[in-house]
């Protein structure tokens, strides 16, 4: 053989027997994502590694930082998440799991863990799966459909706004999604934590992500284990996004939608109901 | 060409005594005060200032539980065992020390979290260098002693100022109780809301993939490379890539970590402060690309380095002593190298290549210092909680400054092995049980550790072994 | 001998049918009963009136101001809302085709505690003017959490796993309700005067529970005879806290 296919043949051996040394049959709570497969049992390691500090060694959320943080960690054990892409009551699907452990949960103690491999992440996942009897046997979880996303036109964010009155996102939200509204104080999470609702006007991401397309994941499919429920049987994919524009136009960030807002309130102002009781339908 | 040696010698002796080193003390020493380089007759003042430069790199290493106080995560999270970082702590610590989630700024802190964590290695050692040339065996005997020791503190003091500002704050005290300023710097991160801009200014540890601050050996052996700190013989160059620079670095990452730069500009004073050296700069620059190959504990990545310094060989003198700070005629010295981390599931090998050249007035005689280092380590991480390494070390002289010189004198083999094992993996604290073998081979020469006398073999050609062996308790919380 | 061919044949037929028949559960009488009375001894927690100012289409429609509901009790220390349900000893039977309905009327749940079999259908409705999220809070079976403006039509979900789920409504902190999710067919809630009456049951013995929302439960071995009329009493132990 040449030098240097020796050497590759080698140091691959030496990997191969390594990664076979670490791994053991998994197969049941296998995880498919970006071309990977990963496995529960190389995931475990890597999971007291880099989880268990406050997910708890057995994904309790009872981990020894979890009393000092607020929010607190996720419990894998119920099997429920706030961010995937499937109806609300539904397991999230491989990607959804992949995607929150890169993106982290900002505002809180979840980091980005993306400087992991993408092989390091998907055996994650696979091993998070183990903590719930839940995923075993289940049916592979179907994403809801989302269509193309519509023109965010004044007409489309003005729509929105309507959708933001009939729907009382405002109850909670606040009229002008401050976070402030009538029940805002006292919502509780699914294990009777206080908990607040989003505030658009401070800019920041939104705990599943940050494009229109989360957004409109997040009140179709809603965030599980939280006050916000999934408004998919009363909207239509068109109505959703004339919701997802209206949204945008809260948060004090340059987008599109806040521009094109900005520029109508400029001569229309007046012609605005209020939002909240006395706005009725509007 | 012997006259210059056994001056030489003798000025070392002089001075080891007057700083008050102990010869074959295994602590570790810390520089202080101003030193002046200078050619000939303080060779060996360099020769010192670097033996104890070296000493001083066996201490600081940082790991940081302040961190994990701050932000709730185990070492094991940022550490492949601590001190050691994974790529998540690299990203941590390019990102300016901040997980980036909109809490970085202290504003989020409890008002009761205070920065600051401390490390100290309480041990056991044994330390034994051959071949010593003493007054009562000029042809050499082995010295060697045993002992429980202390090393030195080192206090970490690194955090945000504000969202992207990050501040950097470490002192260092002696086991004799000199104090130090190991690191003090400012960065700004973030520039521009870019993660490829960041500026970093004032004393902080030059941007070398493969860590001298964050490894983790600890004997007067194996507690420093070869690579980073060996001058040769007659060298009046007083650099150290593992010595913490006085500069401004101007470094980038991807978003992910795994592509990594930096540009720095440094003073040429070895990391003194009050520039003795006078109006001259040098530069360094990084490059380093991850991959995400593999089913390892990290990426595979692929460093590359250099520097490019200059040490003054001319100063103003006054009643024949020389002015500190106005040194002139720079000569300029280059470091060249190329190093890797390649992960095989738990095994960590970490190979380093690197040259070296002086200009010919940095060194002893008419021809420009030369020489080659090569290192391979390699970790295995059994888990968080427990790792066994080992290193193996060459240097080679392609050149001596000075054609009298032979050949393969300051030729030096390094072999160091080593374990640590930690009984907890905690969000609050640490501490490793370290266990480590490490003996250096320098032909000729005399070790780096600082052990022994401190004075060259008997002969150009003997072999002078300096063994270290250590078990201590390295905590830090 | 050919006309007696005929009924001989219908004759044994009928003796087969009776004896098939005859071999099958349901052809033992099915008549038993067990029934009882709900009590506490000891002193409930008192229940507070719920201040409905923040939605005032809900509030309007209570004279009196509605009470929690997490104890209600009844004359003679009788405890209303307690779910009976026999946990050992009978057949499941076939999953009912009726759906049970859950109203969310007046910012209330009505009924308090709405019992259903495993994979039996559920409705639910929004009889108010106001939006409401309804967000059962299952830990064995599937937690979900659904808006329901009004004016729109019931929500259809089932479990399929036993289980007492806890109801909220987010946007009305104090709603609150339960479904038990039972594998028996024979179950009852007990009325306010903590009277309860399990019928159709075969003779045999029997595991009977009853479950409250604060109090607990309290299981007890109950033998019904042919026809017979088994009595079974709980008394739970109240605190005022």
């Amino acid at each position: 053989m040449r030098p240097q296919t020796r050497w590759i043949s080698l140091v691959s051996a030496c990997g191969a027997v390594l990664l076979l040394g670490g791994m053991r049959p998994a197969a049941a709570q296998d995880t498919h994502v970006a071309g990977l497969t990963g496995h529960a049992a190389a995931g475990k390691p890597l999971y007291v590694r880099y989880c268990a500090g406050c997910h708890g060694d057995d994904g309790d959320a009872q981990g020894e930082n979890a009393q000092w943080i607020e929010p607190k960690p996720r419990d894998f054990t119920a099997a429920t998440f706030k961010c995937r892409s499937t109806p609300s009551g539904m397991l999230p699907t491989d990607q959804d799991l992949y995607n929150a452990v890169e993106r982290g949960f900002v505002t809180t103690n979840m980091p980005p863990w993306i400087a992991l491999t993408p092989q390091n992440r998907v055996d994650l996942v696979s091993y998070i799966k183990t903590f719930s009897p839940r995923w075993a046997g289940a049916p592979a979880p179907q994403p809801i459909a989302i269509p193309a996303e519509t023109p965010a036109t004044i007409e489309s964010i003005l729509r929105g706004r309507e959708q933001f009155q009939r729907l009382e996102c405002w109850k909670c939200h606040g009229p002008a999604g401050h976070g402030d509204g009538p029940s805002a104080s006292t919502l509780t999470d699914s294990k009777d934590n206080p908990i607040r609702p989003y505030n658009f006007s401070t800019g920041s991401r939104f705990k599943c992500g940050s494009t229109n397309a989360d957004l409109y994941r997040i009140f179709m499919t809603g965030l599980d284990g939280t006050p916000m429920p999934s408004f998919i049987d009363n909207l239509q994919p068109n109505e959703a996004w004339d919701l997802v524009h209206f949204l945008r136009t809260m948060q004090p960030v340059a987008s599109p939608e806040r521009l094109t807002w900005q520029a109508w309130l400029q001569t229309h102002r007046g012609e605005l109901k209020p939002i909240g009781p006395e706005g009725g339908t509007q | 060409m012997i006259e210059r040696l056994t001056k030489g010698a003798v000025s070392i002796a002089i001075l080891l005594c007057t700083v008050g080193v102990a010869p074959g003390s295994g602590s570790p020493m810390r520089t202080t005060g101003k030193r002046s380089e200078f050619r000939s007759a303080e060779m060996a003042a360099a020769y010192a200032a670097y033996t104890r430069s070296v000493a001083g790199a066996l201490r600081t290493s940082t790991a940081i539980p302040a961190f994990a106080r701050k932000y709730g995560l185990r070492c094991s999270a940022c550490h492949t065992v601590w001190p050691e970082l994974n790529a998540f702590g690299q990203r941590f610590k390019d990102n300016g020390y901040q997980l980036g989630n909109d809490r970085d700024s202290p504003i989020w802190q409890s008002n009761g979290y205070w920065p600051i964590a401390m490390r100290t290695t309480p041990q056991w050692h044994l330390e034994s260098t051959t071949n010593q040339v003493t007054d009562a065996a000029p042809a050499g005997k082995t010295i060697t002693q045993t002992g429980f020791d202390i090393s030195g503190v080192d206090f970490l003091m690194l955090g945000t100022l504000h969202k992207d500002i990050t501040f950097g704050l470490v002192t260092t005290l002696d086991p004799d109780g000199t104090a130090g300023i190991e690191a003090a710097f400012v960065r700004f991160d973030n520039l521009g809301k870019s993660s490829w801009a960041n500026l970093k200014l004032g004393k902080f540890e030059l941007d070398n993939l493969l860590s001298e601050k964050r490894f983790t050996w600890l004997s007067a052996n194996g507690g420093f490379l070869y690579a980073y700190h060996y001058l040769p013989e007659g060298s009046a160059n007083t650099f150290g890539f593992g010595d913490n620079q006085i500069g401004a670095e101007f470094s980038g990452h991807s978003f992910n970590g795994y592509t990594r730069y930096s540009v720095s500009l440094l003073a040429t004073n070895d990391g003194d402060p009050t520039i003795p050296t006078g109006k001259s700069m040098d530069a360094m620059a990084t490059l380093s690309q991850a991959w995400p190959i593999g089913n390892g504990l990290g990426p595979q990545r692929l460093g590359v380095f250099g520097y490019l310094g200059h040490r003054p060989t001319a100063f103003e003198t006054i009643a024949g002593d020389p002015i500190a700070g106005t040194g002139s005629a720079n000569k300029s010295f280059l470091r060249l190298g190329a190093t890797a981390q390649i992960w095989l599931g738990n095994l960590e090998l970490i190979p380093l290549v690197s040259h070296a050249q002086d200009d010919a007035a940095l060194g002893p005689g008419p021809d420009k210092p030369t020489w080659n280092n090569a290192l391979l380590e390699a970790h295995y991480v059994a888990t968080p909680r427990f790792m066994v390494q080992g290193r193996y070390e060459l240097t080679r002289m392609s050149k001596q400054g000075d054609p009298a010189i032979p050949k393969t004198f300051g030729n030096a083999d390094a072999l160091a092995l080593g374990f640590r094992a930690y009984p907890f993996m905690f969000s609050r604290d640490g501490m490793a049980i370290h266990g480590e073998f490490a003996m250096t081979q320098t032909t000729g020469m005399a070790p780096l550790s600082g052990d022994g006398s401190g004075e060259p073999a008997p002969t150009p050609d003997t072999k002078i072994r300096s063994l270290s062996f250590m078990l201590g308790f390295d905590f830090a919380f | 001998m050919n006309r007696f061919l005929t009924p001989t044949i219908g004759a044994l037929a009928l003796v087969g049918v009776a004896t098939a028949a005859s071999d099958a559960p349901a052809a033992r009488p099915a008549a038993g009963t067990i029934s009882g009375t709900v009590t506490y001894t000891g002193t409930p927690p008192k229940m507070r009136p719920i201040d409905m100012s923040k939605e005032p289409s809900c509030a309007s429609q209570h004279t009196t101001p509605v009470m929690t509901e997490n104890v209600v009790t009844g004359p003679g220390n009788s405890v209303q809302y307690a779910v009976v349900y026999i946990s050992a000893g009978d057949q499941p039977g076939p999953t009912p085709t009726e759906v049970v309905r859950y109203d969310q009327k007046g910012c209330q749940y009505v009924p308090h505690v709405a019992v259903m079999r495993t994979g039996q259908g559920l409705e639910i409705y929004n009889d108010d003017k106001t939006s409401h999220n309804i967000h059962p809070l299952a830990k064995v079976n599937a937690e979900w959490n659904k808006s329901q403006p009004p004016g729109t039509p019931p929500i259809h979900a089932s479990y399929d796993k036993p289980e007492f789920i806890a109801v909220k409504c987010n946007v009305h902190p104090w709603m609150h309700g339960y479904f038990a999710v039972l594998t028996t067919s024979h179950y009852a809630v007990s009325g306010n005067d903590g009277k309860f009456s399990l019928a159709g049951l075969p003779p045999g013995k029997y595991t009977i529970t009853a479950w409250h929302e604060r109090f607990g439960t309290q299981s007890a071995e109950v033998t019904v005879s042919d026809n017979g009329t088994a009595t079974q009493n709980f008394v739970f132990k109240a605190l005022p806290y």
